[in-house]
Formats: C-alpha cells, structure tokens, sequence
C-alpha cells in the first residue's frame, strides 16, 4: 500500500486508483493460492514433525492432526540411541560426503575438458556419456556386485561411495559441460597471457569460477545419497552395523511395526541435515542451472 | 606438474586466438593426442567409473540373459532366447509395462502443467517470498523414498482419525477404503505421491529455463503492447523450447524408471495389482513377491531388463522424432 500511495501525487485518477487496487488484489489472491498449495504439499511434514513428538495412544487417538500431545522427546533420544539411529547417521554422512567429493572431481575434470578443449575423440566421449544416459540400468546391480566383490570392497562404506557416485556422473557432467561451455573465453586467454598452464587454469580460475554448479552439482549428489536406499541395501547386507538412514529404517519398519512415533522421529532425522544444506544452498541452486542450460 | 605445464602448447581450441605453426588438421596425429594428454589425464576419473560401474555392467548383464541362473555361483544353464520368449509370454509383464506407462502418461503432463505454473509465477521478480515458496514446492525431492514410504503408509493406514474419518465425515465414501489395499486406489495413490514428490525437480527446471530468457525481450514486447497471453505465446513458449524437450524427455526417463516408490508402498501388490516394471524385474532377481517365482532367476530378470531397455530407448528416439516434427513444421510454417 505504501507504494501506492507514494505513486499517487502525479494524476491520482479513478481509474488509476482501480488499477491500483486490482493490482494488490490480484498479488494478495496469488500469495493465498501459493500459501494454501504450499500447506497441502508440506502436511506431511508437518504431520510427522508433530507425530515424532506424540506418545502412542496419542498418535493413534490424533489422527492426521499435527498438533502432539505433550513433547515427547524420548522419541529421538531412544531412536538415536538405542536403534542405533545414532551411527546410521553417521555413516550416511560418510556415505554423502564421499560420494559429493568424487562426483565434483570426476564431473568438473571432465566437464571442463569436454567442453573448453579439442582432442581426438572428444565428440565419442560425448556420444557415450549421452547414450548412457538413456540406457536403463536399474538392474545392472548383479554385475556391479560382481565387480564391487572381485575389488574386495564387499560391505565398506567405500562400495556405497562409489556405486552410488557412478549412478549420477553423466547428468553431473553435462551440467558442468554446459556451465563451463558458456564462460567467456577471454579469461582462459587472459590466465595464459599471464603464464598459466593447462592445471593452473583449471584449479585457480576456471574451477573457482564454477561455484554456482558446484553448489548444483553437490546438492543433487547429496541429495540423491542421502536418500539412496537400494544402493546401500545391498553392499552393506552382512553388515547391519554399516547401515545408512534408509536402510535402517526400513529394517526397522520390518521389525518393529508398531512403533509409529519413533519412526517419525526416525524420519524427521533423516530430514533435518538435508533440509538445512538445501536452506544454505538454494540460492546458487536455480542460478547454477540457469548456466547450465544457457549453453 | 604445473610449471612443466606452462610449455605445453594450448590444445586447439575453437579456431580463434594464435593459429599455431601448422594447423591442427595437418600436424601428425601423435602431435595431436601429445598436445591433448592433459584433456585425457581429466577425462580418467570420469571415464574410470562409467566404463566400470555404469557401461561394462549393461553389457555384462547382457551375457547373463542367456542363461537360467539363480544369482549364486557362475551360470550354467544355457538356455538360449528362452528367456526373451518367457518374458515376451508372461502376462505379468506387460500388466507391469501397462501401469508404468499409466504411472508415466498420467503424472508427467500433470506435473509439467502444474509445475510451469508455479514456475511462471515464482519468476516474477516483483514477487515477494518466491524462494520461501520455491523451498515448499522442493521439499518432498529432498525427502527419502524410504520415508515418504512410511508417512504416506500411516496418513491413509485405515486405523486411528486419519482421511478415512475425514471423507466419511463428509460423505464422500460411505465406508473406510483400504486405499493401499486395492489395486485400483493404489495406483491411484502412487500417481499422487509420484506428483506431489517429483514436482520440485521440474519446478526448478523451469525456473533456470525461464532464467535463460533475457529480460528486454519482455520489455521489447511490452512496448509493442503484447498482452500477458501473448507474451507467453509468442516469447516465453518459442523461448522455452529446447529447454522444455530435455524437461519433458527426463521426467519421463525417470518416470519409466519408477521403483522406490512402488516397493515402498504396495511392494507391487496387491496381487501384482500395482507392479511397475522395475519391481517386477526386482522380484525377478531377488525373490519375494507373494505368488510369483520362488527362485530368484537372474536371467529371466536381465532379460527384462534389457528388453525394456530396448523398449525405453525406442520410445526416447520417437519422442525426440516427434519434437523435431512439429519444431521443423512451424519453422516452414512462419517462413
């Protein structure tokens, strides 16, 4: 309203006026329709943030209402501990951590590469990475687990890093080739003027430079290891004690399906580091992809 | 390494800058490949793990097709195309291609609809808030299968004062619907998670296309007087478009690659009532749906696997076939 008014001095017409008004109806409609889509899409979170505080008559007796009856902490304490939420936290962090730092390394490098040099069988390199991108490889997991065997990496949390960075490479580094594609040329040539080699341009300027897809890059490695359930399920079958936050749930949904609360306190875990990193990171996010697709 | 870089002479580049001495077409391949090594010693880490983890595995479970094997030991049983010919035969499959196709056709263009909507709107820079609720909109992909899983379970379980209560209240059913207990409303309820989850992704897709377009373009079409609906017609969807068809094309990739979310909620069932291809192929490899095949049978499983592959892949080259059609005809249309 504020703006309106300091509009107004210079011909302050009816019709202006109307205008004017149609206007802030029209934003504070749009803000209703946002805010009430965006409850129906965040009742579930809401729902179990409030049951992971409920006791468990409470839960059954308040239904689909978010509101607990009395804050229940035990919930966490107990998931974290006694379920062992607590190490499943951990390694899932390991897990996430590894998988960001290699899929940044293998995609930038290459990324970069394809798209800001010409070599000898540059444009199969793409070829292949296109095509593997179509192929379906849901069910290649029996040979990967072959492969992860002979490599004697069965049941470490380095066989989850590594299959789990392997299933989102080509998508990362079309992002970075796109990325790297649209940058200015002028600043590769700059660098060299100034004596920088094939590595110094990489590393010092053309890397540093990258932040918003690195950003991109990252949240969606995260992102998808974090939540990776089947990848981790099977290389760490022997070995309940190198579980991940997914796995371990659903193990726990197996064994004990009962206790509702603790699951929810179980998930809101498993949502709280994820949440805050896409809180910290959103703003590169979008921006890093606008780059991306620019080119 | 990085001060014996510095006498590497630079890799031909796009043609501009310093043409070196001989040009790059006619100087020796050796001289080529030498001038690139650092390109090939970046592409390693890369190349490493797709070859291994990503390439050699489709092929790998290729050789596997051709036998019956249970998963344990080396395979034996040489059973040639057998395996092509039962899956080709097998009712099951092809109800499990059915509702990934449904699942498909149903939630791509909802999702796509709804999230060029919002997108649109959240891209008003007069907006105020837009990235508060573009977190709402994104929250569900950050979330995990395994917990969308559990929550979704428990809000439309048939115990306590959850929807049932709340429907009946308001006669629109007249008793509890076991909603993941029928085949009907279990797909039903897939295709609603199915949007309520993905919908970030594309939201945000189309955020960084409509970021792509510059800003006086609108100006340009203001001044001439175009309305809102033009402006979309005419700038934003032309605009659009290239970003749009790899919009389009990966969220119906992932879409036919649908498999937490099913094994989650139904497991594929009831009665085989909600099986996707994947968890189809799953239970194939790994045993454990109520009355299929006791014996896992890898071969039976990456022989679906692969065929549907070849399924996927065709039907990925007919819609690039049909989006370069119609580009191409409106194209000879304004000339």
């Amino acid at each position: 309203m504020a703006v309106l008014v300091s509009r107004a001095p210079r011909g302050r017409t009816p019709a202006r006026r109307r205008a004017a008004v149609r206007r802030t109806a029209g934003r504070s409609l749009t803000h209703l329709l946002l805010l009430g889509g965006g409850l129906v899409w965040l009742f579930p979170f809401l729902w179990t943030l409030g049951s992971s505080f409920k006791s468990s008559d409470g839960f059954f007796a308040k239904g689909l209402n978010p509101l607990p009856d009395g804050a229940h902490a035990s919930n966490y304490t107990s998931a974290w501990k006694e379920a062992s939420f607590g190490s499943y936290f951990v390694n899932t962090a390991v897990v996430a951590a590894g998988a960001v730092i290699l899929t940044l390394l293998a995609t930038s490098m290459a990324g970069y590469v394809l798209a800001r040099t010409d070599f000898p069988g540059r444009k199969a390199c793409i070829g292949l990475i296109s095509v593997t991108l179509f192929l379906p490889h849901g069910y290649t997991i029996i040979p990967i687990f072959d492969i992860v065997q002979k490599l004697h990496l069965l049941n470490t949390l380095w066989s989850v890093i590594i299959v789990q960075s392997a299933s989102g490479l080509v998508f990362a580094t079309f992002l970075f080739m796109g990325y790297f594609s649209t940058m200015e040329r002028d600043i590769e040539d700059a660098a060299r003027v100034d004596g920088a080699g094939f590595h110094q341009i990489f590393w010092r300027v053309m890397l540093p430079l990258s932040g918003p897809m690195i950003a991109t890059v990252g949240l969606f490695t995260f992102i998808s290891a974090w939540n990776s359930f089947f990848i981790p399920l099977v290389f760490t079958l022997s070995k309940p004690e190198l579980r991940t936050l997914p796995v371990g749930m659903y193990a726990f949904l197996g064994q004990n399906s009962t206790d509702w609360t603790f699951l929810c306190a179980g998930s809101v875990i498993s949502l709280v580091p994820i949440v805050v990193i896409f809180l910290l990171l959103q703003r590169y996010f979008v921006n890093g992809l606008a780059g991306a697709v620019k080119g | 390494m990085q001060l014996l870089d510095t006498t590497t002479p630079r890799p031909p580049a796009d043609g501009r800058g310093a043409a070196p001495p001989a040009s790059p077409r006619k100087a020796g391949l050796w001289r080529r490949l030498r001038a690139a090594r650092w390109s090939y010693l970046y592409l390693v880490p890369l190349m490493a793990l797709l070859l291994t983890f990503v390439v050699y595995p489709i092929f790998g479970s290729l050789a596997y097709t051709f036998y019956r094997w249970n998963g344990i030991g080396s395979p034996e049983d040489f059973v040639g195309l057998g395996n092509f010919r039962q899956i080709a035969h097998d009712s099951i499959f092809w109800r499990a291609v059915g509702h990934t196709f449904v699942y498909a056709i149903v939630v791509v263009p909802v999702q796509l609809v709804l999230a060029l909507v919002l997108a649109l709107v959240l891209n008003n820079k007069k907006l105020r808030f837009s990235a508060f609720y573009r977190t709402l909109f994104f929250l569900p992909v950050v979330t995990s299968p395994a917990v969308v899983g559990v929550v979704i379970q428990l809000l439309v379980s048939n115990f306590g004062d959850t929807f049932n209560n709340w429907l009946l209240d308001a006669h629109l059913i007249g008793q509890p619907v076991d909603w993941l207990g029928s085949p009907k409303t279990a797909l039903g309820i897939i295709i609603l998670v199915g949007v309520w989850q993905t919908l970030g992704y594309n939201l945000v897709y189309f955020l960084a296309g409509l970021q792509t377009i510059p800003e006086e373009v609108y100006e340009a079409a203001k001044i001439d007087g175009a309305g809102r609906f033009r402006t979309f017609t005419h700038i934003t969807v032309p605009l659009l478009r290239s970003v749009g068809l790899m919009i389009v094309i990966l969220a119906f990739i992932g879409s036919f690659q649908i498999f937490d979310l099913v094994q989650v909620l139904t497991g594929g069932g009831p009665y085989f009532g909600t099986e996707v291809v994947n968890t189809y192929i799953y239970h194939l490899a790994f045993g454990g749906n109520q009355a299929q095949a006791t014996e896992p049978d890898v071969g039976l499983a990456s022989a679906a696997s692969f065929f549907y592959g070849l399924l996927l892949i065709s039907f990925s080259v007919l819609q690039v076939l049909i989006f370069r059609s119609i580009a191409k005809r409106r194209a000879a249309g304004r000339a």
